[in-house]
């Protein structure tokens, strides 16, 4: 039945999690907490957690203000035309690159699990980068005239 | 396509029904959950978190009915049981489509109750509701860990499950999805420690169900939704236990072109034309169960499965049993050969060669099944229209040689003729079919019994177009599938051949002896791609008229 062809699987991981990304960032900006808030502070009634002030420069940029949320935002939706593909990167040198998709889903990892609501993205958007390093590994390479449907002469 | 999403969903009246009822029951278990939760006076205090709480209990509830769904389609031996009971309720063989249906508005459900439950938790902390922060919920308690660990586990069955990786690459999608496993203890396991409570901490007691209706007010959906699961459950055990059964594989044939017939004995197991089994080779592997047509009529002493070699699996199949690759190719050029220097009528094309096990013993089997088909009730109508397309033709070996069998014996039931239609790209590769073709052929005494149509849809060159001119002219067989029927070339055009077929039953001269008060059936059997099967059925519809009934089946795999 074939071998598994890692990059093709990896793009449906990597569609899902940054639609799950562009979706918790969305409710993050709603109600905005960081996801770490617990390590040092202590909880309140009413209040919940109170973070410590060695966290202020993440409170700063989570809750105070939502960027980290809109940077993962931005990133998801960057992502998902780089991956979908948006038709003016289809068959680009970018569109091509594992390492540019690798690098992107790590930073969206980042980014992601630092808010509340992104740690389920942040995991899949790693087990997403992780199988496009093992089609990097492996030499996977996009196929060019895929969309021809095999059928060689003109490039897509 | 030639129609749009709205006339699609919309305008067929049995798919309207089945969006109206499917979705309309998910939108009242929504909005019962809901409300039932907004409206429970003991729950005021989780009210305080408003529509979020209303969300995720109604969100919660739908998944409950889609956990309980999604595993009755996968009932086979139950599917097989009820199937001719409960066939004019439901389409029994669209059961892989419905699981999917439900598997979206799961995702889609999931997405609602997560959504509603961050919100939930965020509050919960803010409010300190409960003395508790909102990640101890999500990773400290049964409910949060036994969510987070389903939404992975769909993740990955998910994406392994998209019909690309399928094809790719069988084994990532047949292991992931036994996922299912864990999914479904995840499932019932989701609402335990009395998570919807009216007390601050939970109330457990030590007789089952090891919590106090008193104060756990969740919806109890486990009681329900685990029986699914347990039946399921109890089937896969039958399975096994069936397929242990004794059975041997008594025969291996290859045939030139390069199809492997298996020829399996087990005599526990019962069967009908047109249905289709699962085998397993421990040698190979022994975990992987793959599906196939059974190709030998009930009478048939043996139950045989034609095998092509095209992926791992069958490659590593004709290597075990001593048909390799080399050894079939050798094989088809010897046949090819001898073929050439033979000056019979017609050729040697029908000649297998049985694979000499006294070297190593043929590999044990195992094979479950047998399931279902709707071609069984080919008896039951006067005209029945076999269409085979591609590969689909595998079942019609077995029920055109059920038919024959029947033939002899004289009892085919209402059955008074049968169309054979057989629409293909390259002939040739079937070599094995077209033997079988041949002595059914040759069998019939009654020419106007059996009819056999070949359509080849391959572009041909113009050398094999001059071939075939010359050689077909004024030859008693047809020189590219050794059979008497001329094949045709090009697609059929179902709408004239149904229109025919409707005039020819009407003006009396197609079923001779039949009078034209009684209303006749003509029953089509199609297997092969969903295009086609579309163009057939449209065609059937076309000829539908008040003293011929056309009704027609497709087959799935």
């Amino acid at each position: 039945m074939g071998n598994l062809i890692w990059h093709e699987y990896a793009r449906y991981v990597a569609l899902t999690s940054v639609a799950y990304s562009m979706w918790a960032a969305f409710w993050g900006i709603l109600y905005r907490k960081y996801f770490f808030d617990f390590v040092h502070g202590i909880v309140r009634s009413p209040g919940g957690v109170q973070p410590a002030a060695s966290d202020s420069i993440f409170i700063t940029v989570i809750v105070k203000a939502p960027i980290v949320q809109i940077l993962s935002m931005l990133l998801a939706f960057g992502y998902l035309a780089l991956d979908y593909p948006a038709p003016f990167l289809k068959g680009s040198v970018i569109h091509r690159s594992f390492p540019i998709r690798i690098i992107l889903l790590f930073l969206q990892t980042f980014l992601s699990i630092l808010y509340y609501q992104g740690t389920n993205a942040a995991l899949y958007s790693f087990i997403a980068a992780m199988c496009y390093v093992r089609a990097q590994v492996k030499g996977e390479m996009m196929a060019d005239a895929k969309d021809n449907k095999g059928r060689g002469g003109g490039k897509a | 396509m030639g129609e749009n999403f709205f006339q699609r969903e919309f305008l067929q009246p049995r798919r309207l029904a089945f969006n109206v009822i499917f979705y309309g029951l998910h939108l009242f278990f929504f909005a019962y959950g809901w409300h039932s939760q907004e409206t429970n006076k003991k729950l005021s205090a989780l009210n305080a978190l408003t529509w979020s709480v209303w969300t995720s209990r109604g969100a919660g509830l739908v998944l409950a009915f889609d956990g309980g769904l999604i595993l009755v389609p996968m009932l086979r031996n139950v599917i097989r049981v009820v199937r001719p009971r409960l066939a004019w309720l439901f389409p029994a063989d669209e059961n892989i489509w419905f699981h999917r249906q439900v598997a979206y508005s799961m995702a889609f459900w999931a997405m609602v109750h997560t959504t509603a439950h961050y919100v939930n938790f965020f509050n919960v902390e803010r409010t300190q509701v409960r003395p508790e922060i909102a990640l101890d919920i999500h990773y400290k308690q049964a409910g949060g860990i036994s969510g987070h660990f389903m939404l992975l586990i769909m993740v990955l069955m998910y994406t392994t499950a998209h019909h690309k990786i399928r094809h790719q690459c069988f084994e990532a999608f047949w292991y992931t999805h036994h996922l299912a496993f864990f999914f479904m203890i995840g499932l019932y396991a989701h609402a335990t420690g009395c998570f919807v409570r009216d007390s601050p901490g939970p109330d457990y007691i030590s007789s089952f169900p090891f919590y106090s209706t008193e104060h756990c007010l969740g919806y109890e959906s486990w009681r329900f939704t685990i029986w699914p699961g347990i039946i399921y459950f109890g089937e896969r055990v039958w399975r096994e236990i069936r397929a242990r059964r004794a059975t041997r594989l008594s025969k291996v044939l290859v045939h030139p072109s390069g199809a492997m017939e298996l020829r399996i004995i087990k005599p526990s197991f019962k069967y009908v034309a047109g249905q289709w089994l699962f085998i397993q080779v421990p040698d190979v592997s022994g975990w992987q169960w793959h599906p196939f047509t059974i190709t030998s009529a009930p009478e048939d002493p043996y139950v045989s499965v034609h095998i092509r070699q095209v992926g791992d699996w069958t490659y590593a199949l004709g290597e075990r049993v001593g048909a390799g690759p080399q050894v079939v190719a050798a094989m088809t050029k010897a046949a090819l050969k001898g073929d050439e220097k033979d000056d019979r009528a017609y050729g040697s094309r029908g000649d297998f060669v049985e694979i000499d096990s006294t070297g190593r013993a043929l590999p044990a089997v195992r094979i479950d099944g047998p399931y279902g088909a709707p071609a069984e009730d080919v008896f039951n109508v006067e005209v029945a229209v076999l269409v085979g397309a591609g590969i689909g033709v595998t079942p019609f070996a077995s029920i055109l040689k059920h038919i024959w069998y029947r033939q002899k014996k004289g009892t085919l039931g209402s059955l008074k003729r049968v169309e054979f239609f057989w629409v293909c790209r390259d002939a040739p590769s079937f070599g094995w079919f077209q033997t079988l073709l041949q002595e059914v052929e040759a069998a019939q005494a009654d020419p106007n019994f059996l009819r056999i149509n070949i359509y080849l849809t391959q572009k041909i060159s113009e050398d094999m177009l001059w071939n075939i001119a010359v050689n077909d002219a004024g030859a008693e067989y047809d020189p590219l599938t050794l059979l008497r029927t001329r094949t045709m070339f090009g697609r059929p055009d179902w709408k004239s051949i149904y229109a025919r077929m409707s005039q020819a039953i009407q003006s009396g001269q197609y079923l001779p002896g039949t009078s034209a008060q009684l209303k006749t059936t003509v029953g089509t059997y199609f297997c092969g791609p969903g295009v086609l099967a579309k163009a057939i059925k449209e065609a059937t519809v076309a000829a539908q008229c008040s003293s011929i009934n056309f009704t027609f089946a497709k087959e799935h795999f």
